[in-house]
């Protein structure tokens, strides 16, 4: 579901299949190294997720919150239609730095 | 008009995808309107599985899905505690990360892509009604 690397001094986190409620839920303790580096560039890779619900929406929020608070980056990259659609409508769009690479 | 009943466990949630998918497809409903229908209903469905029942009791939702040639209509039920999530307090979506609360982004979804959302209790039964206008093709 989450796989996590290191690249250029920080973690990239390639987010794969629904990040539905049950999905959020698990992703919550594998997001932890995320958390644990929000000084750090963090990338939200999107590019192979397909559709978010609000808890994950929520999970996104926790970590761009830590990283406004320890000084990081959160990117995120190449989300869908349906997801930039769901991002503008919870006002997310502006949240985040979103970026179609 | 299909229906579906799933226990108070968020883990069924994929079954709800795929009733809403099967339905969608039934009624030759695109792709685009599927996704955001299912979004809505989950988050309803969700919240229902989260509070209306006592933790650790076991309780059922019940999901029934029908169109007609100018919308969806999604009925979603349960003999929990009652509780109207249309009185729910709308969010703030302007707000910088720092302020974004953590909560109620679910109803705002739900209000945000549905066209209309009612709520009744009757025969003790929350009763949560939602429909959404297909466009014209």
């Amino acid at each position: 579901m989450i796989t996590i690397n290191e690249e250029n001094e920080g973690l990239r986190a390639i987010f794969e299949g629904r990040l539905d409620t049950p999905a959020a839920v698990k992703a919550q303790q594998e997001i932890e190294p995320l958390i644990e580096n929000a000084d750090k560039t963090i990338i939200l890779d999107c590019s192979h997720l397909d559709y978010i619900s609000s808890s994950g929406l929520r999970l996104f929020l926790s970590i761009r919150k830590e990283a406004g608070a320890k000084g990081g980056n959160v990117i995120i990259e190449n989300i869908n239609d349906e997801i930039r659609k769901v991002f503008m409508m919870t006002g997310f769009y502006n949240l985040f730095d979103i970026r179609n690479v | 008009m299909k229906q579906l009943t799933l226990p108070n466990d968020i883990e069924t949630i994929p079954q709800l995808n795929e009733f809403l998918d099967g339905f969608c497809e039934e009624q030759g409903i695109g792709m685009d309107f599927a996704m955001s229908l299912n979004l809505a209903v989950e988050e309803a469905v969700v919240n229902v599985m989260n509070y209306a029942y006592p933790q650790g009791t076991v309780g059922y939702v019940d999901i029934q899905a029908e169109a007609d040639a100018t919308q969806v209509t999604v009925t979603i039920s349960d003999s929990g505690i009652p509780f109207d999530p249309t009185q729910k307090e709308e969010v703030d979506t302007t707000l910088p990360a720092e302020e974004r609360k953590i909560g109620g982004l679910g109803i705002h979804l739900v209000r945000t892509i549905m066209d209309t959302i009612s709520y009744e209790y009757a025969d003790h039964h929350n009763i949560l009604t939602l429909s959404k206008k297909l466009k014209k093709q």
